[in-house]
């Protein structure tokens, strides 16, 4: 039993696709899949025209950098967390370039000597954001990054996602059940169930509302029903 | 009666005189409803037939004194040592017991050959009296840290899987991903043997070294012996559980560093 099936879509450079969909349909398996933590059986991921199987899988992940659902910091300060990148990815770790990746996401430059452990939940998942900032990536994957948060935190989460979408130019490929989340971003939206694509639907402006019943009853917080 | 060596002679009614203790042990069993009987019964047989077993292999290679005889046995302790090993692990590990024997083989042969070629010097180097309890030793230790270090990577790496992927996320290669669950695996297998190091002779005289103290020899001969084993059983320690994580991490990851998921 195939977790995705027939799953195909494009996502252009600086715009963002909004994975949705009941749990278990396969979103966050196949947003991994865009940067090789999972090997699809079938099919091909293409970045740029290449089969990201031709690519360095240390190198794809740089350019597409992805963001866990549970923030993971390691053990030691802010700082310490920021600066734990690959040596041979030479990224820029001096302290203004670790002041300006928090900054980035909206959080004070003090935060560098505070200890990991002593942040909030949404706190921890803007330092992990920040932490994939600082490898300069072309794209960024969001494994449902307010799903552990509470509404206030999420917001926070919300707010810092939609800013750097503007201020980066990132590709944004998110996961999320977040009906804000998507609202903010605009872009479009890929609504999976059980594995396939029940609608790929692309908002023109962020004040537009989405045609397709399924997934306007998603971002009006519904449960949508499953297609028949 | 006394033996020629200086120790005491066991005859067969002297050892019935032993399995006595075991009956006091039956007695309180029952008496106090432990419900050991049976197992102790089984255990009191299985320790009689067993220890004559092997007392009558080491003693027919002994009387032979032949190198193919102690390589044979050699092999065949590392065989039960292996099995051992892997029916220790909580969870079995894809491709565990090549990993065990090559582990517990490698890190052997080197201690083996370390000790009995260059610290004792035993001429010849298959001196069964020297090579048999020695490898014994080596092999014991071997097995039980091989065991459980790969029990603690396991542990770690499921209950880590998010820190791992978070790094293979920012592109880490997989190696480096799981080098800390290496680290902490090892560190976990050598402690006993580190901490056995501390206390070594204050708490309880070692086994080894009991033994030679029974068998007639000086104290001082036999904690200089005691002290070999202890630094000989720290490298082999630290070797197989090093070998082996080190072996069994890479089932955990593909070409394409990824974490292996399904296999936690």
């Amino acid at each position: 039993m195939p977790v995705l099936a027939d799953v195909s879509f494009e996502v252009e450079r600086n715009t963002s696709l909004t994975l949705v969909g009941p749990s278990g349909s396969g979103k966050s398996t196949l947003l991994r899949c865009l940067n090789r933590l999972e090997e699809p059986t079938q099919g091909s991921v293409r970045m740029d025209t290449r089969d990201i199987k031709e690519l360095d899988p240390l190198q794809l992940r740089r350019r597409a950098a992805l963001v866990l659902q549970t923030p993971v910091l390691f053990e030691g300060s802010v700082a310490d967390n920021l600066q734990t990148q690959p040596a041979s990815a030479h990224v820029d770790l001096s302290q203004p370039r670790l002041a300006r990746a928090l900054t980035d996401v909206g959080l004070d430059p003090d935060f560098l000597d505070r200890d990991g452990t002593t942040l909030s939940g949404g706190e921890k998942q803007r330092v992990t954001i920040a932490r994939a900032l600082l490898g300069d990536p072309e794209a960024l994957l969001l494994d449902e990054p307010t799903a552990a948060l509470d509404p206030p935190n999420a917001a926070l989460v919300v707010d810092t996602i939609a800013a750097l979408r503007q201020s980066h130019g990132l590709t944004i490929v998110v996961v999320t059940h977040q009906p804000e989340l998507i609202r903010r971003l605009g872009g479009c939206v890929l609504y999976l169930v059980g594995g396939r694509v029940q609608a790929n639907e692309c908002m023109d402006g962020i004040a537009h509302e989405p045609t397709d019943r399924r997934v306007r009853a998603f971002l009006d917080g519904q449960r949508p029903r499953a297609a028949r | 009666m006394m033996a020629s060596a200086g120790v005491i002679d066991l005859s067969l009614w002297q050892l019935g005189l032993a399995v006595l203790l075991v009956g006091v042990v039956i007695v309180i069993s029952a008496r106090e409803a432990l419900g050991l009987e049976r197992d102790l019964v089984v255990g009191a047989v299985r320790t009689i037939v067993q220890l004559y077993l092997v007392g009558f292999i080491l003693a027919s290679v002994f009387a032979a004194g032949r190198w193919y005889w102690v390589v044979l046995l050699l092999i065949a302790m590392t065989l039960v040592a292996t099995q051992a090993a892997v029916a220790r692990l909580k969870k079995p590990i894809p491709g565990g017991y090549e990993i065990a024997a090559t582990a517990i083989t490698v890190s052997t042969a080197i201690t083996l050959a370390w000790v009995i070629g260059v610290v004792v010097r035993v001429r010849p180097w298959y001196e069964p009296q020297y090579a048999i309890p020695i490898a014994g030793m080596i092999l014991g230790n071997a097995m039980t840290s091989a065991a459980l270090a790969g029990d603690r990577l396991q542990s770690d790496l499921r209950a880590r899987t998010d820190e791992v992927e978070a790094l293979l996320a920012l592109g880490f290669s997989g190696r480096d991903a799981v080098q800390p669950m290496v680290r902490s695996a090892v560190r976990a297998a050598m402690i006993p043997t580190v901490s056995g190091m501390m206390t070594v002779g204050l708490v309880q005289l070692p086994g080894m070294m009991t033994g030679q103290i029974l068998a007639g020899a000086s104290p001082l001969l036999a904690i200089e012996y005691q002290i070999v084993v202890v630094f000989m059983l720290a490298v082999a320690t630290s070797l197989a559980s090093l070998l082996f994580v080190r072996l069994a991490v890479g089932r955990y990851l593909t070409p394409a560093h990824q974490l292996r998921r399904y296999l936690l």
